[in-house]
C-alpha cells in the first residue's frame, strides 16, 4: 500500500519538476524508493494459503465459501478436531464423540455394516435422559469424500444449501462472524454437537473444553491469528480439513486416464453401467465423481412418510421420497445402503435395480424400467456389474496418514475400527 | 502575433481531435438477451400433469427438458456472421434450473440489420469430445463412450417424462438424444451417426440499436417434437432411445420446426 502511494506521487510530481534540479533528485529518490519498496518479497503473516489441487476429470468449480478460505493450518487443526472425543464436550470415555465416530477412515468415512458400537450400521447419539440408549439418527451415515466438488447440497435431503435460509435453535450464536445456519458444510459441526441424535451437548461445553486443552491454543493461533476458540472457528477448522479429503485413486479412474486396464468381467459391468440396459450412469455419473449429485425417487417405496425426504426441502410434490444419488466411489465398503440403510450387502442393491424396482405417482422418469420391477439382469450381467463397482473402491484413502487421527490426540482420539472388508 | 496563431492553431487541432474522437465512440453496439421458454401448442408447459396429446395419440407430460444449443449465429443483411461468445461456446438450458433459461450475452453485438438467427441443436462432433465438461449440471449430460466414440461425448438432449401406455399405465420416457449408432448382427457397434442438426429460425430478423439491449423469447415448441415429418409414438419406441437411430433419425428430422423466436422489444436501455 505504501509503495503505491509513493509511485503515485512520483507520476504526479514528473510533470511539475523538469526545471528544478532540486526537484529532480528529489523525483528520482522518490521513484527509486517506491520501486525499491516492491522489491522484497512479502513477507508471509498469518496463515499459509492451501492452494486445492486441480484433480483431472473432476470438477474445477469448488464449494469453498468465502469466508473461510482453506489454509494449511487451519487443515491440520481440522484434523485434530475430527478426530477429538472431546468434541462433544465431555472427557468421559463414554462420552467421547467426534465426526470420526460415524465417519470411519477405513469405510471411506461411513460409518460400516460391521461396526462394533452401532449395529448394522446405524448410528445413534451419546446418551439423553430421553433416550438413555441414544437416540437413532433419522437416516444412515453419508460418507465425506469428495464433498468439495458437492454445489448441490448436502445430506440425503440436501437440506444444507446457501439457499437455505433457516436460522438454528434460538438460544445458540455464532461467535465468530457467521450467524447459526444450515448453508454450509461448516453447519453440519454445530449441528452435529447440538443434535441429541448425535453429540447431544451443547455448544458452550464444547467451545469452553477445547479451549481450555493447552495443545490447541497455538493451533488455534496459528490457524486464526489469535488463541481464541468459538464454535465458527471449530465449524470452519474442520469443514477445512473434510474438504480436503479427495477419493480419486481408484481402478476405473485410473482406466480412464489411460493407466491401466479392466478385467474382461470389469469391462463389461462398465459398458453395463454406461448403457440404457443397465442405466445406472444417468444418476450416478456425469463426471468421474460418480454422482451427479442430484435427488432422485428411485422408486423403493410407494408409501412416502419420512419428513426429512427431499419434498421436505423443495415442497414439490414429485420430490416425495427422492434422496441424493451418491457417489459410488467406495460402494464396495459403503454398506448399509440407501437413505434408511435398507440394503445391508451391494447384491441386495444389485438385486433391488433388477427386478425390485417398485411404482408410484413420485417416482422419477429416470427409472424408465420400472413398470417392468427393474433393468431385469442376468446372473452374469449382475456379477460383471458388481466386478465394475468394486474397480471403484479408493482403497490408498483408507488409509493415508493425511487423513488420519493424529497420535497426539492419545485416548481422546477416536480410533479407526480397522477396515472389515 | 505569433504567438496568438500558434494558439489558433492548437485550439483547431485540438477542436478536430476530440471532433475525432467524438466520432469514434459514437456507440455502435447493443446488448442482447436470450430468455428460454418451453412451449405446448402455445402455452407454456405445465409440468407433472398428464394432460397433453401428441400426434399420435399419446398422453403425455413433461418431467424436466436439459437441452445444448451452440454456434449461436447473427446473420446480417450483407451476409456477414456474428458467431455469439465464439466458435467454442456451448449453451445449456435446464428447465430445473432457471438461471439458465436467461442468457445475457457478454460481448457487444454490431447494431445494424440481422436477416436471421443460426444454431446448432446439439454439438457438433468436433467440440462434444468426452470429458469436455467436469462441471455440473453440464457435466451431467454425459453420453457413453461406447455409445458415442470420440466425438459424442454428451446429450444433446434429455427430455423426461410419462405417457398412458396402451395398457393405460402412466410409463416413464426418456427422450434423449446424441450420437447414435449402427449395430452388427453380433449388436457391435460399426458406426456412430451425427444427429445434432443446424437450424436458421423462421422470422428472426431484428434490428440491433446502439446502446440498447434486445430481449428475445427463444422458445422450444414441444409438440413438434413429435409430429412433422413423422409422427413420434412413445408405444412404439418405449422409454428408452439412446440406442434406437431410427428413432433419434426421427427426432432430429422433426426438430425442423421445433425452434422459434419472438421479440420481446425493439431494444430497451442499458
Amino acid at each position: 500500500m505504501m509503495g503505491r502511494i509513493f509511485r503515485n506521487s512520483g507520476l504526479r510530481s514528473q510533470k511539475n519538476v523538469f526545471g528544478s534540479y532540486w526537484e529532480q533528485l528529489l523525483l528520482i529518490s522518490v521513484i527509486f524508493y517506491s520501486c525499491n519498496t516492491e522489491d522484497p518479497a512479502p513477507i508471509q503473516e498469518g496463515p499459509t494459503p492451501f492452494v486445492f489441487p486441480e484433480v483431472q476429470h473432476f470438477p474445477t468449480e469448488l464449494n469453498i465459501p468465502e469466508q473461510n478460505p482453506m489454509t494449511v493450518e487451519g487443515i491440520e487443526l481440522g484434523r485434530y478436531l475430527f478426530y477429538d472425543g472431546r468434541l462433544s464436550g465431555r472427557t468421559h470415555p463414554d462420552s467421547l464423540m467426534s465426526c470420526a465416530t460415524c465417519h470411519i477412515q477405513s469405510t471411506g468415512f461411513e460409518t460400516s455394516l460391521d461396526h462394533p458400537k452401532f449395529k448394522d450400521g446405524h448410528p445413534f447419539g451419546l446418551p439423553t435422559e430421553n433416550y438413555p440408549e441414544g437416540k437413532p439418527t433419522p437416516h444412515y451415515t453419508m460418507h465425506l469424500i469428495n464433498l468439495v466438488y458437492n454445489p448441490n447440497g448436502y445430506l440425503w435431503n440436501g437440506m444444507i444449501h446457501e439457499s437455505n435460509d433457516r436460522i438454528g435453535p434460538e438460544g445458540y450464536d455464532f461467535m465468530g462472524d457467521d450467524h447459526l445456519n444450515f448453508k454450509y458444510l461448516e453447519s453440519l459441526v454445530w449441528m452435529g454437537i447440538v443434535a441429541e441424535h448425535e453429540m447431544a451437548g451443547s455448544i458452550e461445553k464444547t467451545v469452553n473444553l477445547i479451549g481450555s486443552i493447552p495443545m490447541y491454543k497455538s493451533m488455534f493461533k496459528a490457524a486464526y491469528g489469535t488463541e481464541e476458540v468459538n464454535i465458527d472457528r471449530i465449524s470452519k477448522a474442520i469443514a477445512q480439513f473434510v474438504r480436503t479429503i479427495v477419493a480419486n485413486r481408484f481402478k476405473f479412474y485410473r482406466y480412464v486416464r489411460r493407466e491401466v486396464e479392466l478385467t474382461p468381467a470389469e469391462f463389461r459391468g462398465y459398458e453395463l453401467f454406461f448403457s440404457e440396459d443397465g442405466d445406472c450412469f444417468h444418476c450416478h455419473a456425469g463426471s468421474l465423481l460418480m454422482t451427479t449429485n442430484e435427488y432422485f425417487n428411485n422408486a423403493k417405496d410407494t408409501v412416502f412418510n419420512d419428513p426429512r425426504d427431499r419434498f421436505a426441502v423443495t415442497g414439490d410434490l414429485m420430490n416425495k421420497g427422492a434422496y441424493k444419488a451418491p457417489s459410488l466411489i467406495n460402494c464396495e465398503i459403503n454398506g448399509p445402503y440407501m437413505h434408511d440403510g435398507r440394503f445391508k450387502t451391494l447384491d441386495e442393491v444389485i438385486d433391488f435395480y433388477s427386478e425390485g424396482l417398485v411404482y408410484s405417482d413420485y417416482v422419477d422418469p429416470l427409472m424408465k424400467y420400472v413398470k417392468e420391477n427393474g433393468v431385469q439382469m442376468t446372473e452374469e450381467e449382475k456379477a460383471d456389474l458388481k466386478a465394475f463397482l468394486l474397480t471403484l473402491t479408493d482403497h490408498e484413502l483408507l488409509t493415508d496418514p493425511q487423513y488420519s487421527c493424529p497420535d497426539e490426540l492419545g485416548d481422546f482420539g477416536i480410533q479407526d475400527i480397522g477396515n472389515p472388508y | 502575433m505569433e504567438t496568438r496563431s500558434r494558439i489558433t492553431i492548437l485550439l483547431i487541432v485540438i477542436a478536430i481531435f476530440f471532433n475525432c474522437q467524438s466520432e469514434n465512440e459514437s456507440p455502435s453496439f447493443g446488448k442482447l438477451i436470450f430468455e428460454f421458454g418451453h412451449q405446448i401448442n402455445g402455452v407454456d408447459v405445465r409440468y407433472d400433469q398428464l394432460i397433453y396429446e401428441n400426434a399420435a395419440g399419446n398422453v403425455y407430460e413433461i418431467t424436466n427438458i436439459q437441452w445444448f444449443m451452440s454456434d449461436i449465429t447473427l446473420v446480417n443483411k450483407n451476409g456477414n456472421e456474428f458467431l455469439l461468445e465464439g466458435d467454442d461456446w456451448i449453451h445449456y438450458i435446464d428447465t430445473d434450473i432457471p438461471e439458465t433459461q436467461i442468457w445475457e450475452i457478454d460481448q457487444d453485438i454490431p447494431t445494424g440489420e440481422y436477416v436471421s438467427i443460426r444454431f446448432t441443436f446439439g454439438i457438433k462432433g468436433e467440440k462434444n469430445i468426452p470429458n469436455r465438461f467436469t462441471d455440473p449440471p453440464e457435466s451431467n449430460m454425459l453420453w457413453p463412450y461406447h455409445m458415442g466414440g470420440d466425438e459424442g461425448g454428451y446429450h444433446y438432449m434429455k427430455l423426461n417424462g410419462f405417457w398412458r401406455s396402451l395398457n393405460l399405465e402412466r410409463t416413464p420416457f426418456n427422450f434423449h438424444i446424441g450420437v447414435g449408432q449402427i449395430y452388427n448382427d453380433q449388436g457391435e457397434v460399426i458406426e456412430f451417426v451425427q444427429n445434432w442438426f443446424e437450424k436458421e429460425i423462421p422470422s428472426s430478423s431484428f434490428s440491433m440499436p446502439a446502446e440498447k439491449t434486445v430481449r428475445i423469447a427463444f422458445k422450444m415448441n414441444i409438440e413438434n417434437w413429435f409430429k412433422n415429418p413423422h409422427e413420434y409414438d412413445h408405444n412404439q419406441y418405449g422409454g428408452k432411445i439412446m440406442n434406437n437411430q431410427e428413432a433419434m433419425g426421427k427426432i432430429k428430422d422433426n426438430g425442423i420446426d421445433v425452434f422459434s423466436v419472438v421479440f420481446l422489444n425493439d431494444g430497451e436501455n442499458i
